[in-house]
């Protein structure tokens, strides 16, 4: 029974569609001063920003690639495009979208999704936002959903924005941060005044479409005093053969009192490197809670970082990555417990098959100040055959000695007796082993919308396929 | 009979909750009483409470021993007094063993080390009692072992301890018809011997079968609701709480 | 400066867990072979290298009391198949020392590490078993009790190579007053291990508001049929436990005294031997029968 895992490939042509470029203006490939100009002209850039972009750009010439995790050897950022401008501008109305796009779209389900439940749709096609839309109830309550540049240019909210863009990121970070301080483009904004609990959940998709097209989207968002929000970040993108990039950055402040979602599957194309950056400031008595589903990629260095800063303040991170052939998924999460009575809960697994890899990597700090913290890891691994990869990387750092740590972490795979037990009730086996997959998963799944959790579902039966030989 | 412990007007809870709203009660030396009353009525937390568990906040009335004021102080200087509590669920505690725990207990307690030899012949003869493995007593606290060894263990630290009053905080609860027959002959001894005083927490009749009970409390969404006799608690379980419930 | 201790799989460069970076000169010492004997005891102050190997189906017990000035000690064993070799190494107070122990277990043969550090200026430690037998072994039962601004820094690294081998790691200690302790473990399943479990536990307990601990334990795995676990339980003791044993009348100060000396007694309980062990309570200011 053990060593039947025989693994083929798996059809995605479900999730990789696309549609031939046609018009579009490519600003050419490398990056160059004269580049960061070009771009900072064509969206008609405040002076900081500009400033801020060339600025980008030095500390990314003169920052080393990182020495630990996956390697991006074979990533050649200078050729990539890093810009491609989207020859639809702003639309307010679904009918108004391209019809290609719209199709696209059609076939991810969004604005049946949108229909159903969701508040507003940001959807960024390639570099630009195409599609937005808040409903009328969500714009009356006063949170404001649209996307960085239109806000940027609104006196309402720049100074906001500049008071807090890349301040929680800074371009020092890391390379690929510097990069995205350089070159970064479209992304959302979304801004909750004190008291406001938003029941319904806003919605972004990201998309990458263009040959060699570079993905750079920012994501600020700012939550006042005792306010709630969920916000559903959705990413797919199709096939194509040369090496994508995607390092966008996530923004997120967290009032007192005031308590954020954040949920994401991503399902990138098994081309793309995935140097995501994502990092929340969490104030006194304030909640951040990350759902995260990494699926697709070829290399992601993904680790949602949560910084709590206020006293009480709270962090969860639901995490499942799913590594398959030809991936090596290094995902995880950073706390920083910064403040007395913080307290943090990690609960992640991964899936490993097909040759994939995939690494879970955390850290969680605790600083002299956060007397009486806890905080709680747990990571779950499983192997599905003998040829893939799983590595866990966790890491403890602890300088107060008011505080419960707990860690703890298993690697297995799947039992013969469950997948007997299933059997003997009428599954067949590869049936068998999709369900304890997926009830592996259900961690996350558990914790998304019911339209994703199904979506979430059907990717890992979609990735269970062809599983056995 | 003088009086051993009295409760005045307690109204006591956990995380901005009220649990307990002006509980009255009174134990004399000696006495055994029963405390019921359907779940959640807040049995557990008086229970708790009079132990001095961090867990729960005063916040109105008095709690006497011996008519000293303990109301403020920390568990272990209740324990020193002579308060003892079964635990509904023990603690398990790796890295020190039964044996261990219970003779610096015990030292704490009394304020003089037992000889060695004299405290595992103790501790050896109340193992035998509750028809305990006496391996258990080098084995970590609690640590694995199962629901019926758990709450032995409880007994067996109630007659090596001595105090003067024991709350037996479900004690019989998850045993079989054996277990309860054993934890039961070890509260009959420790009654006989110390002629300590009572406060069982219960939800059946069979661990009260050997004992005199000398007053039922029915607590009920944390008020006592009802009181009297021994023949009070055949009322409970063949009428149930139905009549005794706030507000019916 | 050389880097010591490299983490098998390096993370986030600013943790600093990396590596332990330290001058250190070369080891002048001799080799010493010890490979006959039942129990050999000895006593190293100064560079030491040892080459111990337990022959084919023997026991070899090998009991090392290290004191004295800096030093470099270098390890190198062998259990051959079916041997059993028990490894004993107390680590008292001492200055700057930086121990390497590398170790191949053969076919159901078995290497015992028992570890106790006490104090001591700046330690660090290298532990690296190669199970390549069939159904190998290796069990580490690690203690360590530091006080003042002690260091130590401790890099264990199990390679499972040999199908059905096995390896158990249990750590447990106590940091006081400024004292600094990096624990990296790693359990690394190579592909053809089938059938391999590895489990790895640490428990600290911190007794001072400026102590600082780093946990970092690994699990690296490039085989299906394996087992692997690793559990870290760090901070004070909680506050459940506290009333519990305060409800039996002991008061919190000495609750924390009985829980730090659970930590090393488990150790020394391993050590049995009672020359050592009789060493290891004068150092620590306890009397031999503190009964």
């Amino acid at each position: 029974m053990k060593e039947k895992t025989q693994v083929s490939d798996i059809d995605r042509s479900l999730y990789d569609f696309r549609y031939e470029e046609d018009e579009r203006d490519y600003l050419g490939s490398g990056i160059t001063p004269e580049i960061i100009k070009e771009i900072s002209e064509e969206k008609n850039d405040p002076e900081w920003m500009r400033e801020f972009r060339l600025k980008s750009l030095e500390i990314y010439n003169k920052t080393p690639m990182v020495d630990w995790g996956p390697s991006i050897e074979e990533l050649d950022v200078d050729n990539i495009v890093t810009y491609i401008r989207q020859k639809s501008r702003m639309n307010t109305d679904w009918n108004d979208v391209p019809d290609d796009i719209k199709d696209t779209f059609e076939r991810l389900g969004i604005p049946q999704a949108e229909r159903e439940s969701l508040a507003g749709v940001g959807a960024q096609y390639d570099s630009e936002l195409v599609y937005h839309n808040v409903r009328k109830e969500v714009a009356q309550s006063g949170v404001v959903y649209t996307d960085l540049e239109s806000a940027m240019h609104d006196e309402r909210y720049a100074d906001m924005i500049k008071e807090h863009f890349m301040k929680l990121v800074p371009p020092t970070d890391h390379k690929f941060a510097a990069l995205h301080g350089a070159v970064w483009s479209g992304g959302s904004f979304v801004y909750v005044p004190a008291g406001v609990h938003l029941d319904i959940p806003l919605q972004s998709y990201f998309r990458l479409n263009a040959k060699g097209a570079g993905q750079f989207e920012h994501t600020l968002i700012i939550l006042e005093e005792n306010s709630y929000l969920h916000f559903i970040e959705g990413c797919s993108a199709p096939k194509y053969y040369e090496a994508g990039l995607h390092a966008g950055c996530v923004e997120l402040f967290v009032g007192k009192g005031a308590s954020l979602r954040y949920s994401t599957i991503e399902n990138w194309s098994k081309n793309m490197y995935n140097l995501n950056t994502k990092r929340a400031i969490v104030s006194e008595g304030g909640k951040i809670e990350w759902v995260s589903g990494s699926f697709g990629s070829h290399v992601s260095y993904l680790y949602p970082m949560s910084i709590l800063n206020g006293k009480g303040a709270r962090a969860e991170f639901t995490g499942i990555t799913f590594a398959g052939e030809g991936q090596n998924l290094d995902t995880g999460a950073k706390i920083v417990h910064n403040a007395p009575d913080t307290s943090s809960y990690m609960n992640t697994k991964s899936i490993s098959k097909s040759g994939g890899i995939s690494t879970f990597r955390s850290s969680v700090t605790v600083n002299e100040k956060a007397v009486g913290s806890k905080s709680s890891v747990s990571c779950e691994s499983l192997m599905l055959d003998k040829i893939s990869r799983s590595d866990t990387i966790p890491a403890m750092d602890i300088r107060t000695d008011k505080c419960d740590i707990g860690h703890e972490a298993k690697i297995g795979r799947i039992s013969d007796e469950a997948v007997f037990y299933l059997m003997s009730r009428g599954l067949s086996e590869e049936e068998a082993k999709a369900m304890i997959v997926r009830g592996f998963a259900d961690n996350v799944s558990k914790e998304l919308p019911l339209e994703y959790a199904v979506e979430m579902n059907n990717l890992i039966g979609l990735e269970m396929k062809g599983s056995i030989g | 009979m003088s009086e051993l412990l009295r409760i005045e007007d307690l109204t006591a809870g956990a995380a901005d909750k009220e649990l307990l709203h002006g509980v009255t009660l009174s134990i004399g030396t000696g006495q055994t009483h029963v405390l019921m009353g359907p779940n959640g009525a807040g049995k557990s937390t008086l229970g708790c409470t009079l132990m001095g568990s961090p867990e729960y906040t005063i916040t109105g009335g008095r709690i006497f021993f011996e008519g000293e004021d303990i109301t403020d102080e920390p568990a272990d200087k209740r324990a020193k007094r002579g308060i003892f509590l079964s635990f509904q669920n023990p603690i398990e505690i790796a890295g020190i063993s039964l044996s261990e725990f219970l003779r610096n207990a015990l030292e704490q307690i009394t304020g003089k080390r037992m000889k060695l030899w004299d405290f595992k012949k103790k501790l050896k003869a109340a193992m035998e009692l509750l028809e305990m493995d006496t391996a258990y007593a080098d084995r970590d606290l609690n640590v694995g072992f199962s629901g019926g060894e758990k709450k032995k263990a409880e007994i067996l630290q109630l007659l090596v301890l001595e105090p003067k009053l024991a709350i037996l905080d479900e004690t019989d609860s998850g045993l079989d018809v054996d277990a309860v027959k054993t934890v039961s002959k070890g509260i009959d001894e420790y009654k006989n011997r110390t002629g300590g005083s009572l406060l069982v927490i219960t939800h059946n009749t069979k661990i009260l079968e050997a004992l005199n009970v000398d007053r039922t409390h029915i607590l009920s969404a944390g008020k006592i609701a009802a009181e009297g006799g021994a023949e009070l608690v055949d009322e409970v379980i063949s009428g149930g709480f139905e009549k005794y419930i706030v507000g019916k | 400066m050389t880097k010591l201790n490299k983490l098998p799989a390096p993370t986030f460069g600013w943790l600093g867990v990396n590596f332990a970076e330290r001058k250190i000169s070369d080891n002048t010492a001799e080799p010493v072979s010890i490979s006959e004997g039942q129990t050999v005891r000895t006593d190293i102050t100064a560079d030491a290298r040892y080459e111990l190997t337990a022959q084919e189906n023997k026991e070899l017990t090998v009991i090392m009391y290290i004191t004295g000035e800096d030093k470099r000690i270098d390890i190198s064993a062998k259990a051959e198949s079916g041997a059993k070799l028990t490894l004993v190494q107390v680590f008292d107070k001492g200055a700057f020392t930086a121990s390497a122990l590398s170790a191949e277990i053969g076919d159901s043969a078995q290497l015992s590490l028992v570890q106790l550090y006490i104090g001591g200026a700046d330690t660090v430690s290298e532990i690296a078993p190669v199970l390549s037998g069939y159904g190998s072994t290796f069990k580490a039962d690690i203690g360590y009790l530091l006080d003042g601004d002690s260091r130590l820094d401790i890099n264990l690294a199990a390679d499972h190579r040999g199908r059905k081998s096995t390896s158990e790691i249990n750590v447990s200690g106590v940091l006081a007053d400024i004292s600094e302790k990096t624990f990296k473990g790693t359990i690394d399943f190579k592909n053809g291990a089938s059938g391999a479990k590895g489990a790895e536990k640490e428990d600290v307990l911190l007794l001072g508001e400026k102590v600082r601990n780093k946990s970092v334990p690994l699990i690296l795995c490039a085989e299906e049929d394996v087992e692997g676990s690793h559990g870290a339980s760090i901070g004070r003791i909680n506050d459940e436990h506290i009333f519990y044993m305060q409800s039996r009348g002991i008061p919190e100060d000495k609750i924390y005294e009985l829980t730090a000396r659970s930590k090393t007694d488990r150790i020394i309980k391993l050590i049995g031997d009672e020359e050592t062990v009789s060493r290891i309570n004068k150092s620590l200011g306890r009397s031999d029968d503190d009964e």
